[in-house]
This record gives C-alpha cells, structure tokens and sequence, in this order.
C-alpha cells in the first residue's frame, strides 16, 4: 500500500535520510524507532508532502507522489493524515472549529453533517462536552486527543504519529498508545508511528524499523526484534527489559 | 575573501526570499483571495492595536517639527510661516517615517511573533495537512490587513501630527491656531500631501511583506521567534528607510511630470 524506494533527504549539506526504502501493507501498525535526529519525522513530512524528497519515490495506493504539488496532494492529504508531535491546535478556534476544520476545507458537507462527524471523532477520542472551549482552557493530553480527533475526523486510510506521546505522563501515554490500537482496527487504517516507546511498539506494533543516522539498521516484527543482534536495537530493549 | 561576500550574500538571498514570498502573496491574492471576513477581522485588530500609539507619535512629532522650526524661524522674525514650513516637512518626510518606525516596532513584531510561534508549533504544517493553503488563510488576511491598518494609521498620525505642531505653536513660539493654519494650503500644496501618502502606502507594503515573511519563514524554535521578531524590527526599519529614498525620487520625478509641481 505505502512504498518508500531509494529516499534521499538533505539539508545543505547535512543527508538526513539516506537511500530508505521499505514497504507498508494495509491496516499494518508500524512503528518506526530511532534516537534523535536520525530523519524519523523528515521520512513522515516525506509522506504526506510537507517536504519533498531530494531524489527516490514514494508510492501511495499505486501512485507516485513524491513530485506532486501542492494542489494534488490534497486529495492524497484526505487518504493520509498526520498527528504532529506537538497538538498543533488553533488557539483562536474553540475546539469544535480545531475538528471541523479539516471537513471544512477538504469537503463540502452541511452543518449537521460535520456536528456529527465531530462528535463521532471527539468520542473515538474519548473526550466529551468539550466541543465549546478553547485549546488553552484543556490540558496538553486532551489537546493530544483532540488534534488526533482532527485527524481521524476526516477517516483518512492511513495515519502518521509522530511521538505522539512525548510530554505526556504514563498514564495519558498508555492511553494514547491504546488509543492507536484501538482506532487501527475501528477504523481499518494503516498506522505508521514515529516513537521512542521500544515498550509500546513492542505491544503493538505489527512491524518495527529502526533507524540510525539516516539509514535502516533493523526491521521486522517484535518477535524478531527481540531476538536481534544490532546494538542499537539492543539499547532499546536492554530499557524495556530491565 | 569568502567571509567578507558571506554577509553581502545572505542578505542578497534574504531580499530575494522576501521578493519571491511577495509574488506568492499576490499571486494568491489575484486567484485564490482569502475571505473578507478574515480581511476585516486583521484590519480591526491591527487598528485597534495600535491606534493610540500611532495617534501619539503623529502628535509628538509634528511638535517636535514645530520646536526646531521655531528655533530657525524666530531669527528671520518669520513665525508667520511656522505651521506651512512645519507642517510640509512633516508631511513630506519626517512623518511617515518616523510613524512607520513606530507601527514596525508595533504591529511588525506582534505579526512575526504570532505567525513564528505558529510555525515552531506546526500549526502552518497542520493547516496544510488539513486542506487548506496557509498563504490564503493565514498571511494574506494579515498582509492586507496589515497594508490596509497601516496605511490608515499612518495617515491618521499625520493629520495628528498637524495638531500636535499646532499646539506647540501656540505654546513655544506663541503662534495661535488660527496664524498656524493661515499658511499652510499655500504651502503644503496637493502633491506634497499626495507624496506623503504614497510613502505611506509604500511603508505599509514594506511593513506588511517583512513582517508576514520573517514570521512564515521562522525555525528553531522558541529562540527561532525571538530572533525572527529581531530581524523584523531591523529589517523593516532599514526597508522602510531604503523605500522612503525611492518614493522620494520616484513620487517627485511622477508628480513633475503629471503636475509640473
């Protein structure tokens, strides 16, 4: 469904993604893993047409995309759909505008339309009677769960997290990390998950990549990536196993 | 060599961005306008922000006009002509300057500080992953609300800057109301009043381009605002600076040629 072929990304003179390539299957959750700065996030702004890769392709449902404007890729931004590290809200829309925002643009529907497909997102998020307020007037892990909502409000195919739990506290973290889960299987999409959590990509990731300056070091499954033998890899489970 | 061209560069590059920003605010202005209601919501901001600002440094400095005309004038025993003379050159020049500084410390941070702090935040990234484009929702309601705003509150400060030499008139040099007024539609002649308002139309631009771009182009960060909203402040004094040399050639050079003035 999703294919990476020959990815390279460069800023001036620092290669941030070198020749990454690697494919997704349909309703697959991946997690891809890495310290910081090793492009993890540029490979998902790759994605979803934010950048543009320097040379190499990116395959969406059997279309090329990595060369598209910005007007074409709208209609691919309505099959995939990004939830960015920080909540990203609007701080001047209350958060039933932050929701509606995307209907709005991307389609023509009527007031009741979009009332109910807010809702439906906001409950998927498991946030209620908050349709009112603002963005500042909630805590940072419901703006979490309320920009996820903003995403999947518009029932993309394919989500993008990235670290969708950094900030947030072990609690809110594993709900999120459920939340993921969760939505994947309601809603039949493909999850790709930009993280530092070895623990819940262990639990819930179909497939792990782990990236290093730029390159795949190690992918495969948990159950392969527990019996793997790259150092970096074995850092992040030494943390989860200890 | 190399060091000493690298700032000429950067600068160079920096002027370029701006100019190729500028053509994509148009552009998207001529075919795809934002909505008027976003328009009028920056106009009203923008305004009200700073109307008692400009309305001050418009009155103070036309005052300080009339105090250095006075000290001039009041050797040649030609007080009489103290609000025309006082008055032009405040029109002319001084004034919209010196009230386009003060909008630029204003309404020219505020814009950077906002759009920056919405990019660091990857609101501008989120609007586009959303559908929409962020040059049609989010900086051109500001730059036309910033060049509309400004352009008004730069004239506002120039017709407060009258009232301003006006009192001082009065109270330093002695010159009532009504002998400060006498002279000035002698002196201050229509295409000096039209030169003024194209300097301050062309401020406004300046203004409304440096500001929407440093904040649009901001990275790095809450440190990346800070420096962004440096370099708006800096940038659009010198901008600001460089244009009034233009339109002063430029609107003297047109005014000579439509109305022989």
């Amino acid at each position: 469904m999703i294919e990476f072929k020959q990815i390279i990304k460069s800023f001036g003179s620092r290669t941030v993604l070198k020749g990454i390539s690697f494919a997704i299957q349909e309703g697959e959750i991946v997690f891809i893993l890495g310290t910081s700065g090793t492009g993890k996030s540029v490979l998902l702004k790759n994605l979803v047409g934010l950048l543009q890769p320097d040379s190499g392709e990116i395959w969406i449902d059997k279309q090329e995309t990595s060369r598209l404007t910005e007007l074409e890729y709208l209609e691919i931004r309505k099959k995939v759909g990004m939830v960015f590290q920080q909540p990203a809200l609007f701080d001047s829309l209350s958060i039933f505008e932050n929701v509606a925002y995307g209907l709005r643009k991307h389609y023509r529907l009527s007031e009741d339309e979009i009332k109910a497909k807010v809702s439906k997102a906001l409950s998927l998020v498991q946030l209620k009677n908050i349709e009112e307020k603002f963005p500042a007037q909630t805590s940072y892990g419901m703006q979490k769960r309320v920009s996820l909502a903003r995403t999947i409000a518009l029932e993309p195919k394919v989500l993008l997290f990235d670290e969708p739990t950094t900030g947030l506290d072990p609690v809110t973290t594993n709900a999120i990390n459920f939340l993921i889960k969760d939505l994947s299987q309601k809603l039949n999409t493909t999850s790709i998950v930009v993280s530092h959590d070895m623990h819940c990509a262990l639990e819930i990731a179909d497939k792990i990549i782990v990236l290093d300056q730029g390159q795949i070091i190690d992918q495969g499954t948990p159950a392969e990536l527990k019996k793997s033998t790259v150092p970096l890899t074995k850092d992040f489970l030494a943390e989860v196993l200890a | 060599m190399t060091k000493v061209l690298r700032p000429i560069e950067n600068i160079l590059e920096e002027i370029g961005s701006g100019l190729l920003f500028l053509r994509e605010v148009l552009a998207t202005l001529i075919h795809r306008p934002c909505s008027a209601h976003l328009v009028y919501e920056q106009i009203w901001k923008v305004t009200i922000q700073s109307l008692a600002t400009t309305g001050m440094a418009g009155f103070f400095v036309g005052a300080i006009m009339t105090v250095q005309f006075t000290l001039q004038m009041k050797e040649f025993g030609a007080l009489g002509y103290l609000g025309g003379l006082a008055t032009s050159g405040t029109i002319r020049e001084v004034g919209p300057l010196l009230i386009a500084f003060m909008l630029s410390g204003k309404v020219g941070a505020f814009t950077s500080a906002e759009l920056g702090t919405m990019k660091v935040t990857e609101q501008i990234d989120a609007i586009r992953c959303l559908g929409a484009n962020p040059i049609q929702e989010i900086i051109l309601p500001r730059f036309i609300g910033i060049v509309i705003s400004s352009f008004f509150l730069l004239t506002l400060g120039l017709v407060m800057s009258v009232l301003g030499g006006m009192m001082m008139g009065n109270l330093f040099a002695g010159v009532s109301p009504d002998e400060y007024l006498r002279h000035i539609p002698t002196i201050v002649t229509f295409p000096s009043i039209l030169s003024g308002l194209f300097k301050c139309f062309v401020f406004a631009i300046v203004l409304a381009t440096v500001c929407t771009y440093r904040g649009y182009s901001t990275t790095g960060g809450a440190k990346g605002v800070g420096q962004s909203v440096v370099k708006t402040a800096v940038a659009t004094m010198v901008g600001i600076v460089v244009a009034d040399w233009l339109t002063s050639h430029i609107s003297d050079s047109i005014l000579k040629l439509f109305l022989g003035a």
